[in-house]
């Protein structure tokens, strides 16, 4: 499979682009705006993550919507058309049922995003993007995140050299085991703060903490940023339009009321829809694009 | 000194402190409250949103201001790193993790704000492994907050270098502060409505899970608080964190 | 020009009443690549130190130090960082970012460049270092080697000056070390950089460097070219010759020729050839027996055979169901009281041949007996009272309190013994290994060499029967190698069994019983040392390969000046 072209995109397009969708995700309810969202974050997910994706929308979200969908009307009894009583003599109503499978749908889009997000913006785009405000703290991240790998490899030689003295820490009962790996954490952290010293020296050394501290990344907002930056203000701009006049107002309690499906709120589900497909169709764009150049030479 | 944060001056510290513990204890908890009773329906997960920006932002914008030297990064990435790395001693003991022991013997030994940063950090950056998510903000936040409070109680003096007053902080700030905020926040997440009935039924089925983190985060301060502060403390000798005051 | 002048330069630890320095002179040229050697502890890393005052460690200091002609307080923060490179001994310590990109950044980032700037700079120093194909990766994925020229890489993007390394290739392996040191003197000759570094393998670093300063005791005891800081030992007959290259040492000790005295491999055969014109050539007595003497009999002592402690047989090892095999076919046998080592490149599967033994992995075919028993029915229990200990390479791993003493209790808390016996058992420990001076101390605050006694301490206590030492001498000086093999032969003279891996082939040489070279995940050829050694015409001893034209059982520097000495 071609890797995602959206991922090779500037941080700041990918960042704003998932900003837009998650704040979308979680404001609109409109069903169809709803159903649009669903659909996009499904389709994208799938194409990131391929035969995975397709797991774990079927292992957890599946069952997921549906818990959550029948979990509202139990606990919430708002709204005015009663379909029955239950046990508890509690009634339930179409409205929380409705609103249970509109939540729950909100939340399962919110995750696959989610899910989106963690394969495109990966760890370095984060800290680029959080270098330029708050350099001192992406800096911490980016020490954090060496150190995580570094120190779980040290866990894993210190445990395996207080095997070799006879302190097996897969074996004995719980406090044994729990005995073993505190001593592991603790002979980590001495190690791991002793060697810092040495690394805080190698980050002085390098000029660490003189003024007018530049932040440098390889990313460059080129052309084709401009390009998909620009759709994607356009088409943001419509929905906050389209959201600002009332054209796609959802109600459900104490009664469903749903705005009306006029030509302008067509435009706005069609925007939508082109903002939630925009990494899908970049990605078949540019498919196409290495097709009938690799099929010319 | 030496109860002190790293290496500035107390005055100018106190203020800091202030300006963070009213940022933190009144204005998060007014903009959920706020978020709750005002935008009506489901837009919980703005207050998610706000709060990482209100517990960031505070702490980002004076952490940056003050230029921290290369030690004082170090140590703090060297505890988020080793809370995080920590869960990985204890692979064979599901649920039994170290970050809130790690994170309060952080906010005693370094200050409210080192606690803070320490647990936030911690909390964001383990779902770099583990993915992030909706949770994110909540984690960072609970984490950092514990953090936070232990600094400031042991500034004041609630809170004594000794192994029974910071388990029994410990077991408390892990039961209420970060069970209280987690739930909360699967509350307003799970949930697609706020009611007292959901959040009630929400806390009762997280109890006993809190209750397993709670007796680990004591069973660690036990164990760890004692050679942890000292190790803490040879090193604040040896960074010259002290002496350069 | 002169880039540094020391006039008078003493420097004093706080609390301590000692020196570390004491009235240093130095010059030093622009573009002069200085090698400074010196048993640890002699003051070469606080030297170091002191030519970035940045990174110079509290204490008193006395006399001037002028960098660039001016005394160095009067260097910024900035100029330091820019003109002074410094790279650490330990290359996992000195790297700060996940990202290799980001790293070689990072100082061109505190200097303020702009990022066309940055973007240039860091392509021209990861084309020079030929680090393009590692460029993206994530700093978890480089192996040691790499890491320490990633180390390198990013200070030499700042274009200092001056570059100075503290023990940069300690932690690294031969083949890393002469890569790196290659490096070094790509760097001096093509781009001018000074270069400073203190180093205790000289045989690589010596032929490229313009002088050798050797310092003792806080002092400089000779500062000259490499040839003539070598005869000023000579002359001195100070002990630090033993750490000087072995052709170096070879002349000195037969103390002929000294005017020529060789510091490479080939010198060293020229020098020999014409030691011996005119001289009746002594030919070693050729024990031809012990040429075809099976191992089993190579045990010092000789005679007959001693039962095997370690046997492998047929034993086939990988780490995952789809990786590669890393141990194949392995068969052979450890004799009771046998100092035994495995040698051989990185990644051959030694390391993991110490893992199988030790019980810490499990072999998917083949059987490992340990004293005869099916090392796969023995619980960790059996295995490791009295019988088996592994001191891993890295003696941190073992340290668990705040002094050595505790430390050393600690290891038996879970025994039964009474305080006193527990306090007889330390005590005897703590004199066999003399470690009476280092109780008190921190395991951190001691050398390497020191933490790794303290460590073998621990190990010791376990009271064990057969030794295994995964790269022992890894970082260590000359003399606390010395040490360490006194230690060792004093184990093995109480019947303790030691198997050792290492890439040291000179202490596997001078000390070994039996070696064995592995390669591709097997042992090709085994033999009792001098045979193996003799056997070998590239992976072989220094002394040897300057020797065995004419005495091809020349192993060691003394085999060789002996037989030097005879030739009269």
């Amino acid at each position: 499979m071609m890797k995602d072209s959206f991922s090779s995109f500037h941080p700041i397009v990918n960042f704003g682009y998932f900003a837009a969708m998650l704040l979308f995700g979680m404001l609109l309810m409109h069903p169809a705006l709803q159903v649009i969202a669903l659909l996009c974050a499904l389709t994208y997910s799938i194409l990131l993550n391929g035969r995975r994706a397709v797991k774990f929308n079927l292992l957890y979200m599946v069952p997921l919507f549906v818990v959550m969908a029948v979990m509202n009307p139990v606990f919430n009894h708002a709204g005015v058309t009663i379909l029955f009583y239950l046990k508890n003599g509690n009634p339930m109503t179409m409205e929380s049922i409705l609103y249970g499978v509109s939540a729950a749908c909100m939340f399962v889009t919110i995750l696959i995003w989610f899910s989106c997000y963690n394969a495109v913006m990966t760890s370095d785009k984060f800290i680029y993007l959080f270098g330029k405000i708050m350099p001192a703290l992406s800096l911490i991240f980016s020490m954090v995140l060496r150190f995580v790998p570094r120190y779980k490899e040290q866990i894993k030689r210190i445990s395996l050299a207080q095997r070799s003295i006879g302190r097996d820490i897969t074996q004995g009962n719980m406090l044994v085991r729990a005995r073993n790996g505190i001593t592991i954490l603790s002979i980590m952290t001495t190690w791991a703060l002793e060697n810092a010293i040495e690394t805080a020296d190698s980050m002085k050394s390098r000029g660490y903490g003189l003024p007018r501290r530049t932040s440098f990344s390889l990313y460059r907002f080129d052309s084709r940023d401009r390009l998909v930056a620009g759709t994607m203000l356009a088409l943001i701009a419509i929905m906050v339009i389209g959201e600002a006049s009332g054209r796609n107002d959802m109600r459900f309690f104490p009664s469903i009321k749903m705005a009306h499906t006029t030509p302008f709120s067509i435009i706005v589900f069609a925007a939508y829809l082109l903002l939630g497909m925009l990494p899908v169709i970049i990605h078949v764009v540019e498919a196409l694009k290495w097709k009938s150049i690799s099929s010319k030479t | 000194m030496q109860e002190e944060q790293l290496t500035k001056p107390n005055r100018r510290l106190s203020r800091r402190t202030l300006l963070s513990a009213i940022l933190i204890l009144v204005v998060i908890p007014a903009t959920i409250l706020m978020g709750i009773y005002l935008l009506n329906d489901r837009k919980y997960y703005f207050i998610s949103l706000l709060i990482i920006l209100y517990t960031m932002l505070p702490f980002a914008m004076v952490f940056e201001k003050r230029k921290p030297q290369a030690r004082e990064l170090i140590v703090i990435a060297v505890l988020a790193a080793i809370a995080v790395a920590g869960r990985s001693a204890f692979f064979m003991l599901p649920q039994f993790k170290p970050v809130v022991a790690i994170v309060i013997i952080a906010g005693v030994s370094f200050g409210a704000e080192a606690g803070f940063l320490v647990g936030a950090t911690a909390g964001f950056v383990s779902n770099f492994f583990f993915g992030q998510g909706p949770w994110t903000p909540w984690q960072m936040f609970s984490f950092g907050i514990i953090g936070f409070i232990a600094g400031i109680l042991f500034q004041k003096g609630l809170l004594r270098r000794r192994k029974l007053s910071l388990c029994v902080f410990g077991g408390l700030s892990t039961l209420v502060i970060y069970g209280g905020i987690i739930n909360l926040g699967s509350a307003t997440i799970f949930s697609p409505s706020f009611s007292w009935q959901s959040l009630l039924a929400v806390y009762a089925s997280g109890f006993w899970f809190d209750l397993v983190h709670a007796i680990a985060t004591v069973f660690f301060l036990f164990i760890i608080s004692k050679p942890m502060l000292e190790k803490l403390d040879r090193i604040k000798v040896k960074y010259g964190l002290i002496e350069r005051e | 020009m002169e880039i540094y002048q020391l006039q008078d330069v003493s420097f004093t630890f706080p609390l301590s009443d000692q020196a570390t320095l004491s009235h240093i002179h130095l010059t030093i040229a622009s573009g002069e690549f200085i090698t400074i050697c010196g048993r640890s502890g002699c003051g070469k890393s606080t030297l170091l130190r002191q030519l970035k005052s940045i990174l110079t460690p509290h204490g008193k200091r006395e006399g001037t130090i002028r960098y660039a002609g001016k005394p160095i307080e009067e260097a910024d923060q900035r100029t330091q960082a820019a003109e002074i490179g410094f790279v650490l001994q330990n290359p996992d310590n000195g790297i700060v970012t996940d990202k290799v990109w980001h790293e070689l950044a990072f100082g061109l980032e505190s200097l303020g460049y702009d990022s066309g700037s940055i973007r240039l700079r860091v392509a021209e120093m990861a084309s020079f270092f030929g680090i393009q194909h590692w460029f993206h990766k994530s700093v978890s994925e480089l192996s040691g080697g790499q890491k320490q020229l990633l180390n390198l890489a990013s200070i030499m993007a700042m274009q200092p000056s001056v570059l100075i390394l503290d023990e940069p290739t300690s932690q690294l392996d031969p083949i890393a070390a002469a890569d790196f040191i290659e490096t070094l003197r790509k760097i001096n000759q093509e781009l001018g950089t000074t270069i400073i570094l203190t180093e205790h393998r000289l045989e690589e670093v010596l032929p490229v460097s313009d002088r050798l300063i050797v310092m003792d005791d806080g002092a400089i005891i000779a500062d000259d070219t490499p040839r003539r800081s070598g005869q000023a030992l000579f002359r001195m007959k100070h002990p630090m010759l033993a750490a000087m290259p072995s052709p170096m040492q070879i002349c000195a000790g037969v103390e002929a020729g000294i005017a020529a005295i060789p510091v490479t491999v080939k010198e060293g055969r020229q020098w020999l050839d014409t030691f011996l014109q005119g001289r009746s050539m002594e030919l070693p007595v050729v024990d031809t027996e012990s040429r075809g003497q099976s191992v089993a009999n190579a045990i010092a002592g000789g005679g007959k055979r001693q039962k095997p402690v370690i046997q492998f047989k047929e034993v086939w090892f990988k780490y995952g169901k789809e990786a590669p095999d890393t141990v194949k076919d392995l068969s052979f046998e450890v004799e009771e009281g046998q100092f035994y080592c495995i040698v051989g490149g990185n990644g051959a599967g030694k390391t993991t041949t110490l893992s199988l033994t030790g019980g810490l992995v499990q072999p998917y075919r083949g059987r490992i007996l340990i004293d005869g028993k099916n090392i796969a029915k023995m619980s960790a229990k059996e295995l490791f009272t009295n019988k088996l200990a592994i001191l891993p390479q890295n003696p941190q791993h073992l340290f668990v309190k705040k002094t050595v003493e505790q430390d050393l209790y600690e290891m038996l808390s879970g025994s039964p013994l009474s305080l006193a016996e527990k306090a007889e058992k330390v005590e005897t420990v703590v004199q066999f290994l003399e470690l009476e001076p280092l109780l008190t101390r921190h395991p951190y605050d001691l050398s390497g060499g020191e933490q790794q006694r303290a460590a073998l301490a621990k190990v010791l206590l376990l009271e064990p029967r057969i030794l295994l030492l995964d790269e022992p001498t890894k970082g260590l000086d000359g003399f606390f190698k010395e040490r360490l093999a006194h230690y060792l032969k004093k184990l093995n003279a109480e019947g303790v069994t030691i198997m050792m891996v290492s890439h040291d082939i000179e202490f596997c040489a001078k000390h070994g019983d039996v070696c064995a070279m592995f390669f591709d995940g097997s042992i090709i050829t085994e033999n009792a040392t001098k045979a193996f050694f003799a056997g070998n015409s590239f992976y072989t001893t220094a002394a040897n390969r300057m020797a065995r034209h004419v005495w091809q059982e020349g192993v060691t520097i003394e085999d060789v000046i002996a037989l030097c000495k005879k030739s009269s």
